[in-house]
């Protein structure tokens, strides 16, 4: 301190103990966790105009090779009948043609009587399911009543309209019962959103579509239609090469949903070979 | 984009191709054939970029009728497919490739039903049922649900009628018609077209 | 996305004590499409010896039926039988005279050679850079998945039984951390006396 003094310096901003104010900490910390506290902000690209400049960096990765491999490759299928709405998944996430992972959650459970399918951008749905239950946890505390599928999804469709053209990637479904019944949305990345009987989302999801539309009529036993989900996922995952791993069926029913079955994808194959069998010789 | 389509059976290979002829994003016409009948037991269908399909295949159809004519016996089905796989691939690696996906179809006495899958970079290989263009991506699992080692004349042609409504289902592209031909060893003979009116009744 | 990894597929091939083993999968695909599933990229071109070829099918092929006619030329020219590594020397040079435009593929060749029975095995690049080591060689989508597996395997003298669980383990599990290859596996044994050719059951996803 001597020295400060003989400098006369000792006065100088620059010398005085921090005292900062709360507001100060406040700013420190917003920057420090901006969307732990509100999930929305997300930091911007560090470029200029990232709307045109992060479609460039994509485009020209392969000869630059900053290029960013996000996990896609999916089947997902979604479905109403006579007994409430049937999804079923796989469970593969790939990264190039490198697979990551065969075990993924493509199905997040958002409350007890909603489910969303995740499609896409691995990190983008996993984030975005995550706000979304959030949100509709919310609605239920401020309404004393669960958000119905049609509000839901209209927030997600909502947020992804918000940062479209950025780069998000996801394909979702949503679906659930409400007052109004079952109900099953389809949500992307492009900001649209549409109610329907039948969908299929992902790489593999033309294939799907194939057994599907060929098996499916509103009047599908429960059993009949968890098979159709069943079977429509694994010959997605027989036929594309970014599909495969667990294949996870959920029927969504008046009193909520239910987790019918978890079952891997070699054992249904094999399952399924030797009934072909046993037709044959008969 | 066009649509082929093709089964085999344990006795049979059935083909099934869409009609339409576009140009650009004009349909020229809707009564294209794309199935062609190259020997008494052999069939050939075709597309890809137009010129190239009808030139592709006369030149083969035409060497095979010709290896008749200097050996008084056909080529057989395996040989013709190989022979078409290995023009293909000359040709891929000249200045003028030729850009066509097809299938070779035939009946040989000895070894059964042959069906080879031909794509423009002549990858080739025998396969029991496969498509070419967009529609067979819906088709693919059609067969791979409902398609069996024994199936019928009769069964198949139901899987092409499975697989052609899909198709219109669920394809942006609008294909109405679809010729299908048959080969066994009564020789080549072609089926009731599959349209849309046809599925509808 | 490369032109080799179009179609998918791996073949590796191992030495063994007085035996090689050679393994490939059966996928052909089109980019994420799977085609076929009974498509073996390893063909039995001698007595003793294997070919594998990955990389472009229609080049697989092309390349297959081009070095089996330079072969049974040099088989009836010379009255005997072709080793692994005059083979292997002819396949390199014809590799070579398509410096300029090369066929997409990547070889793989093991077997005994006729008169000593010495296990034989080789890998090239695509324009014939041969590499016969004394362990394994690997080629596909799924090349740095193989390497890690048969580096962790592999160790030297495995009697033949021992070479097929080696061989069987690491292209499953490798091919299993792969979109582009699978869909089940074949596994060739070869010794002096015998060739035991095993069909593996994999995942079908």
């Amino acid at each position: 301190m001597a020295l400060a003094e003989i400098c006369k310096i000792s006065n100088a901003p620059y010398m005085r103990p921090n005292a900062w104010s709360s507001a100060d900490v406040e700013e420190e910390q917003k920057g420090l966790m901006c969307n732990l506290a509100n999930p929305y902000t997300l930091a911007a690209p560090p470029f200029e105009n990232p709307l045109h400049n992060l479609n460039q960096i994509q485009a020209n990765g392969d000869k630059t090779g900053v290029k960013i491999n996000f996990d896609h490759g999916t089947t997902t299928l979604g479905f109403k009948f006579k007994g409430g709405v049937l999804l079923a998944v796989d469970s593969r996430a790939t990264g190039g043609s490198y697979i990551g992972s065969q075990s993924m959650k493509k199905i997040v459970e958002i409350n007890q009587f909603m489910l969303g399918t995740l499609a896409g951008g691995a990190a983008d749905c996993v984030y975005w399911d995550r706000v979304l239950s959030k949100e509709c946890r919310l609605h239920e505390l401020r309404n004393k009543e669960r958000i119905s599928v049609a509000a839901a999804s209209k927030i997600m469709a909502n947020i992804a309209h918000e940062y479209k053209g950025m780069g998000l990637s996801m394909g979702m479904m949503l679906a659930g019962y409400d007052k109004r019944g079952p109900g099953l949305y389809y949500v992307d990345s492009e900001g649209s959103r549409t109610p329907g009987n039948l969908f299929s989302v992902g790489s593999g999801s033309l294939y799907a579509y194939g057994v599907l539309d060929s098996g499916y009529h509103w009047d599908l036993e429960d059993k009949e239609a968890q098979e159709l989900g069943r079977r429509a996922i694994y010959h997605a995952t027989f036929r594309d090469a970014y599909s495969g791993g667990i294949i996870r069926v959920y029927h969504i029913k008046e009193d909520g949903w239910v987790n019918i079955s978890n079952t891997d994808c070699m054992e249904l194959h094999y399952m399924y070979q030797e009934q072909l069998k046993q037709q044959a010789a008969k | 984009m066009e649509t082929l389509l093709g089964i085999k059976g344990p006795d049979f290979v059935m083909l099934a191709a869409d009609t339409t002829h576009a140009r650009s994003i004009i349909v020229m016409k809707e009564d294209q054939n794309k199935i062609h009948k190259v020997s008494d037991s052999l069939l050939i269908s075709t597309v890809g970029e137009s010129g190239d399909t009808e030139q592709f295949t006369e030149f083969i159809s035409k060497n095979i009728a010709l290896y008749k004519m200097r050996n008084g016996y056909d080529l057989s089905p395996r040989e013709s497919a190989h022979f078409t796989r290995k023009n293909l691939a000359e040709y891929l690696r000249s200045r003028t490739p030729y850009q066509v996906f097809m299938f070779v179809a035939g009946y040989d006495p000895n070894a059964g039903p042959e069906l080879t899958f031909i794509d423009y970079l002549a990858n080739a290989l025998p396969v029991n049922y496969a498509g070419h263009g967009y529609g067979a991506i819906f088709a693919s699992s059609i067969y791979d649900r409902y398609w069996h080692p024994n199936i019928t004349q009769a069964e198949a042609y139901d899987v092409f009628k499975k697989c052609i409504a899909e198709i219109q289902k669920r394809l942006v592209v609008n294909l109405k018609n679809f010729t299908v031909a048959v080969v066994d060893k009564d020789g080549v003979r072609d089926l009731e077209p599959i349209s849309a009116a046809s599925l509808a009744a | 996305m490369s032109i080799l990894a179009y179609n998918g597929g791996c073949v590796v091939a191992m030495r063994g004590k007085d035996c090689v083993a050679i393994a490939t999968d059966h996928r052909f695909g089109i980019q994420a499409q799977t085609i076929s599933t009974d498509f073996k990229k390893v063909f039995h071109i001698g007595p003793r010896m294997f070919l594998g070829l990955t990389g472009l099918q229609t080049d697989i092929l092309t390349v297959r039926d081009r070095l089996m006619f330079r072969k049974n030329l040099y088989e009836t020219r010379e009255n005997r039988e072709m080793c692994p590594k005059p083979f292997s020397a002819m396949m390199s040079s014809f590799l070579y005279e398509h410096r300029f435009g090369p066929y997409f593929i990547e070889p793989v060749v093991a077997g005994l050679d006729p008169k000593t029975m010495e296990p034989f095995i080789c890998n090239m690049d695509l324009i014939g850079c041969p590499n016969a080591p004394d362990d394994f060689v690997v080629a596909g989508t799924c090349a740095e998945q193989l390497y890690g597996m048969c580096e962790t395997l592999w160790k030297p003298d495995l009697e033949p039984d021992q070479l097929f669980e080696v061989i069987a383990q690491s292209i499953v599990n490798a091919f299993d951390r792969d979109a582009m290859s699978g869909w089940g596996a074949t596994v060739y044994i070869i010794e002096k006396d015998k060739i035991t050719e095993r069909t593996l059951k994999t995942r079908m996803d």
